[in-house]
């Protein structure tokens, strides 16, 4: 490998990584704390019927996740405090979708049940499954109130705020968001504007393609001796002396040669080359083939007679 | 004598029963609305060679369909479990269309394209089909979603009309489908009195230049450059954008032939058999014979006359600018929808009705192909903007 391709691969690599870093992986890496509820007095209750804090995991993904094997704590000092058994068909987190977790210090009670309590002030983190990946954390603000929980105000989203509905397996979002389609026909009940902005959408696709295919064949240089053939043939077409003629720049016209030009030539070359051989002397000799008669390559003497 | 009777019983019991079993006792007058159709598609196909490929599966499927049985047996497209419920899954799925795609794509030359790449914009103008008919269909009480899935068949082309359909309005896929492969197959009959009417003689033997000879880096740098310029805009497209490019580039690459053979010749053909056939199928005349059908119909046919009109006076306006000698004949603005090759075939047979020298298949196909292009980023809009 030579240095420049060596060169090449490395800034590819490097490219490629730090792609990866920036673009979410839809990943463990895409999960999310989403939110979460301190002091549960009359809230949702867990498997045990009992009113335990929880925390809500958000997976931002658009393909199902397993948290299996990662870790919460509410410790930064000790990441790995309660590691999420693996294996489970329960920690597969569907796309978009949730998983809560009880943190009421009772990790006998299933693996949903955390092996710490909810306190204010403290900051809640997921770390990824090496025990060192941050992969979200949240600190919960003093002076909670009772059953009103503190999540983001959109799934996933950067700002966190205490819910008007807390929403423990569900959409922190409870507003009512009309659907684009339904904006559109209330914004466009003619399709008019859709018609505009669709079309320019269209033509602008379709004039870039144009703009770039115009220039795409000046750009590339093309075989620059197919270029002097095409105006060497231009040329002669328009009857210009080639001799001693001054060389103008060539019009875009006098560069393309068409199909059909290009085939008339190999024709051309090709009846020509057919044609083609040694020159010979125009005298023509005739020979009289003279055919002496000889009994002995008779046939006739070969048969019998015909019996009577 | 007790035994033999019950027997007997037991036995008309059982004939009965099969007698309720059988298409005759289920039969309804859709049904045979329904055969009746399948047996016109596959007519038009075999008689007339109207798009065969498509509408003998499609015709058949239709028979197939609309043999009238008992719910619950697993029989029916629409029945979870069913054999063809399994082969309908690519159709609902959006996945057979990108399938379609790629053989296109490996089997398309866009030389007449690149050689004059101004033929591009007029694939973007009989885009307008689809939008008219999207205004028409919402004026008619449709959905904003249903409108889009609908006005797509402007675009004439049907695996873009599938996929789109599929994710806007899969209640209507089969009406959709049905009426954009049955217009597509009436392109010839469509398209020519309307070229006819917007087209003064003198415009109608314009003579075009004969397409340039276009170098093989040019034919790769298409798929590559066509690509990244179209989805990076619209991203939606990429289903199908990505796989018409791909298999381009399968194509002109040179290095792939084996590929290229696949995605143009067995694939194709197998994908395009389960596409006909479950579409066909899925016009069972229960879920089909609906006043919203019809409606569907006609806005197909009312899109199909927006579109040519749209390519052929953008084509007059073009030439507006143009000048003489660079002219474009408008008789191949017709083939801006991607109805491929037909509607270039159109613009030939038409051309050659006035100047029986005038060969004008390989200009529109420059159109006709950008057609393919154009349909299939406006359907990447109508999904972003409705779904």
């Amino acid at each position: 490998m030579s240095i420049n391709s060596l060169k090449i691969t490395i800034v590819v690599l490097l490219v490629s990584f730090a792609g990866l870093r920036m673009v979410s992986g839809q990943s463990a890496l895409d999960l999310r704390i989403n939110e979460v509820l301190v002091e549960n007095n009359s809230n949702y209750v867990d498997d045990f019927g009992e009113h335990s804090p929880w925390i809500e995991i958000f997976n931002s993904a658009y393909n199902s996740v397993d948290i299996g094997g990662l870790y919460l704590t509410d410790d930064l000092s000790n990441p790995t405090k309660y590691r999420i058994a693996r294996g489970q068909q329960i920690t597969l987190i569907p796309p978009r979708s949730y998983l809560v977790f009880w943190a009421n210090n009772q990790p006998s009670h299933g693996i949903r049940h955390l092996n710490f309590v909810l306190q204010e002030g403290k900051t809640i983190a997921l770390y990824d499954a090496n025990g060192r990946t941050l992969i979200d954390s949240v600190t919960i603000p003093y002076s909670m109130q009772p059953d009103i929980t503190y999540g983001r105000k959109v799934d996933g989203g950067d700002v966190w705020v205490n819910l008007a509905k807390s929403t423990p397996g569900a959409n922190n979002d409870t507003e009512f968001h009309p659907l684009a389609a339904d904006k559109f026909l209330e914004v466009d009940p003619s399709g008019s504007g859709m018609a505009f902005v669709a079309m320019t959408v269209v033509f602008t696709a379709l004039a870039i393609l144009f703009v770039f295919f115009k220039n795409l064949s000046r750009v590339l240089k093309m075989d620059m001796s197919k270029q002097r053939i095409a105006r060497t043939l231009a040329k002669a077409r328009l009857g210009r002396d080639t001799e001693g003629a001054v060389d103008k720049p060539e019009t875009e016209e006098e560069f393309n040669v068409s199909g059909e030009v290009n085939a008339a030539i190999a024709m051309t070359l090709y009846l020509y080359s057919a044609e083609l051989h040694d020159a010979e002397n125009t005298v023509l000799t005739i020979n009289k083939v003279s055919r002496t008669y000889s009994p002995w390559s008779s046939k006739i003497y070969g048969l019998r007679k015909s019996p009577n | 004598m007790g035994g033999s009777g019950s027997f007997f019983s037991f036995v008309v019991e059982q004939i009965t029963q099969f007698l309720s079993y059988t298409a005759f006792a289920n039969l309804t007058s859709g049904h045979l609305i329904m055969i009746v159709i399948g047996l016109i598609f596959i007519y038009l196909a075999i008689a007339k060679e109207y798009e065969p490929m498509l509408l003998v599966p499609i015709g058949f499927g239709i028979l197939i369909g609309n043999i009238a049985f008992t719910p619950g047996l697993k029989l029916g497209i629409y029945e979870t479990g069913s054999v063809l419920n399994y082969l309908y899954f690519g159709v609902m799925q959006g996945l057979y269309p990108p399938l379609i795609f790629l053989g296109i794509g490996a089997m398309t030359d866009f030389s007449a394209l690149i050689s004059n790449p101004k033929l591009i914009l007029i694939g973007a103008a009989a885009q307008f089909g689809i939008f008219g008919a999207y205004a028409i269909a919402l004026a008619l009480g449709f959905s904003p979603a249903e409108a889009g899935a609908i006005g797509i068949i402007g675009g004439a082309d049907g695996p873009t009309a599938i996929f789109l359909s599929s994710k806007l309005a899969p209640d209507l896929m089969g009406a959709i489908a049905i009426s954009a492969y049955s217009y597509m197959a009436l392109v010839p009959v469509i398209q020519p009195p309307i070229m006819k009417l917007l087209t003064s003689k003198k415009e109608r033997v314009i003579r075009m230049k004969p397409p340039r000879a276009v170098s093989k880096q040019e034919k790769i740098f298409f798929p590559i450059a066509g690509l990244l310029l179209t989805t990076f805009l619209v991203p939606s497209g990429l289903p199908l954008l990505g796989m018409l490019f791909f298999g381009n580039l399968l194509k002109e690459s040179g290095v792939t032939k084996r590929l290229a053979d696949t995605a143009k010749g067995s694939l194709i053909d197998i994908v395009t058999i389960l596409l006909g056939l479950t579409v066909g199928a899925s016009t069972q005349a229960t879920t089909f014979l609906t006043p919203q059908s019809v409606k569907i119909f006609l806005l197909g046919a009312f899109s199909f006359v927006i579109a040519t009109t749209a390519g052929v006076l953008f084509v007059k306006f073009f030439n507006l600018f143009l000048k003489e000698g660079n002219k474009i004949n408008p008789l191949i603005g017709n083939s801006g929808v991607s109805a491929v090759p037909d509607s270039a075939r159109v613009s030939q047979v038409v051309g050659l009705q006035y100047d029986r020298t005038n060969y004008l298949l390989m200009h529109a196909m420059g159109p006709n192909v950008a057609g393919v292009i154009g349909s299939a980023v406006a359907a990447g809009i109508l999904l972003s903007f409705l779904s």
